[in-house]
């Protein structure tokens, strides 16, 4: 019994890992010259690792938890003392903890509709929650035209949207959003740091999971392979990839569903993995460093959050040990797409003036790094994709499903967790196990 | 004054069927959007508008339950 596994991020790993781990003869396809997929190290000083792609966990990202333990890593606390910086709209304000110079009776009318709509997601089966047909045809924007009426809710939503789930509210589901929020755990745990889904970072940087559990698989992985068509009978599978064409019994496609939607499949696929509709993650993620985390010499916590772009927000995401200070910037939702679209000198030069606006005191940055997940070839955007109107209806009921010998893993497969590390983890546990109860002979075969 | 009132608010927002009129609501797990949707619902059952900073200095019932008093006034 041979399985192939294409993808090379958490959910493919974590998949390959527990077939090779049953025994079963594994290899893993993936398109880039490494492996991590939507996670990704940035060396910014020798020895210090910034997260360039996923970063955050919390005490509910049980799976990822146990993998971390499993593989020797550990974690630490997102650093949040001090006060906050905000420039919404024409104001510019330094306040005490988190929470922004905005009507709070306002946002709070927002969030108790977000969370009763939220409440009302069927995790099981998204497609089959109350209405869903109203909530998937519409958009986020369209939504909060007819549901906010003051305008710090109307300021607040889009920044909210791009924070939560790196969504443009004109291109997303209000299903979408609603299945996003239910299955991270609620508003509150999705964005609180401390006893939320923020709460810790993964020392030395989250790419690091997958380095391991790559260094595991060892020759099981082949690199720069990206496959193009997928073509099964009643025996086997054969996966063309560039230059190189493999057999296998089955296979788990572990990629983003844009992605997986432009392989060629035979016999093709009874639904589409992604629409028109369907829409890349909007999120650019900037890192500054600096020789120390200055900020908080001032009182500052490093938490920003801007009406105006490019960095929508900045949170500290120093060391632990402060020996640099980064401070992470994203640019999300609409802005996110304007923003790739400049040229690098232009994206600098925007970047450090926002800066200079925000924390006038600090020198300038020793390192200034700037990662385009919207234009990032072999993902598509990032967090996740983002479902657009009337995707969950046409996507939703095959995403986990298997078509024949392909199985489908990555976090957009996991009503729990969606979008997450978490819920690539769960989905490549899941990919695995339906593998592994599937065929027979997968555990005598070796 | 509506402490009793406030204090099932409080419950209910932070799902702590334990809350006294003296319970700290930041001290119970209680963050700034948990917050807003205490301020949310004080302007819903009690016709006040609050600011979030008039809920940091009132952060537990019986005092929050005073600053809705003074305000409705």
């Amino acid at each position: 019994m041979r399985v192939l596994v294409v993808g090379a991020g958490l959910a493919g790993l974590t998949a390959a890992d527990d077939l090779a781990a049953a025994g079963v003869d594994t290899t893993v396809l993936e398109a880039r010259g490494r492996v991590g997929g939507r996670t990704h190290g940035i060396e910014v000083a020798p020895g210090v690792w910034a997260d360039a792609g996923a970063a955050y966990l919390g005490d509910r990202h049980t799976e990822l938890h146990k993998t971390l333990a499993e593989l020797g890593l550990s974690t630490h606390p997102t650093t949040m003392d001090g006060s906050s910086r905000f420039a919404l709209g024409s104001r510019d304000d330094t306040r005490d903890g988190r929470f922004p110079p905005l009507n709070a009776v306002a946002l709070g009318q927002m969030f108790d509709l977000l969370d009763e709509l939220t409440a009302t997601v069927r995790l099981d089966a998204p497609w089959l929650t109350p209405e869903a047909e109203r909530w998937d045809s519409l958009t986020a924007a369209q939504w909060a035209e007819q549901h906010l009426h003051h305008p710090d809710a109307r300021l607040f939503f889009p920044l909210f949207l791009g924070e939560m789930m790196a969504a443009d509210p004109a291109t997303v589901s209000m299903l979408h959003v609603a299945l996003y929020l239910r299955s991270g755990g609620g508003i509150s745990y999705l964005n609180a740091f401390e006893g939320g889904a923020q709460q810790d970072r993964v020392h030395g940087g989250a790419q690091q999971i997958c380095e391991r559990l790559a260094a595991r698989l060892g020759a099981r992985i082949r690199l720069n392979l990206p496959v193009r068509a997928i073509h099964q009978d009643a025996r086997a599978v054969t996966v063309h990839a560039d230059g190189e064409t493999f057999r296998c019994d089955a296979l788990v496609v572990a990629v983003p569903p844009l992605l997986a939607g432009a392989i060629d499949y035979r016999p093709g696929l009874p639904a589409p993995r992604a629409t028109e509709a369907t829409g890349r993650g909007c999120a650019v993620k900037v890192q500054l460093v600096y020789p120390t985390p200055q900020w908080r010499d001032r009182g500052l916590s490093g938490w920003s959050v801007s009406s105006t772009g490019p960095l929508l927000s900045t949170v500290d995401d120093s060391p632990p040990d402060g020996e640099v200070g980064v401070l992470t910037g994203f640019v999300t939702g609409a802005e996110a797409y304007r923003f790739a679209a400049l040229p690098a000198g232009a994206q600098r030069t925007q970047v450090l003036s926002q800066v200079a606006r925000l924390f006038p005191y600090l020198p300038a940055p020793i390192g200034l790094h700037i990662s385009d997940w919207v234009s990032e070839q072999y993902s598509r955007g990032c967090y996740a994709a983002v479902f657009g109107p009337h995707d969950w209806l046409r996507l939703g009921p095959r995403l986990a499903t298997a078509h024949g010998r392909v199985h489908w893993a990555g976090t957009e497969t996991s009503t729990e967790y969606f979008g997450l590390m978490e819920g690539a983890i769960r989905s490549g546990h899941r990919a695995a196990m339906e593998v592994l109860s599937s065929y027979e002979s997968v555990g005598r075969k070796r | 004054m509506n402490v009793d009132g406030v204090t099932a608010l409080f419950a209910r927002v932070l799902d702590d069927p334990e809350v006294t009129a003296e319970s700290d609501f930041f001290g119970l797990g209680g963050d700034s959007l948990l917050a807003t949707r205490v301020l949310s619902a004080v302007a819903r059952e009690y016709g006040v508008e609050l600011t979030f900073d008039e809920f940091l200095l009132a952060p537990t019932p019986a005092t929050l339950a005073k600053t809705i008093a003074s305000a409705a006034r």
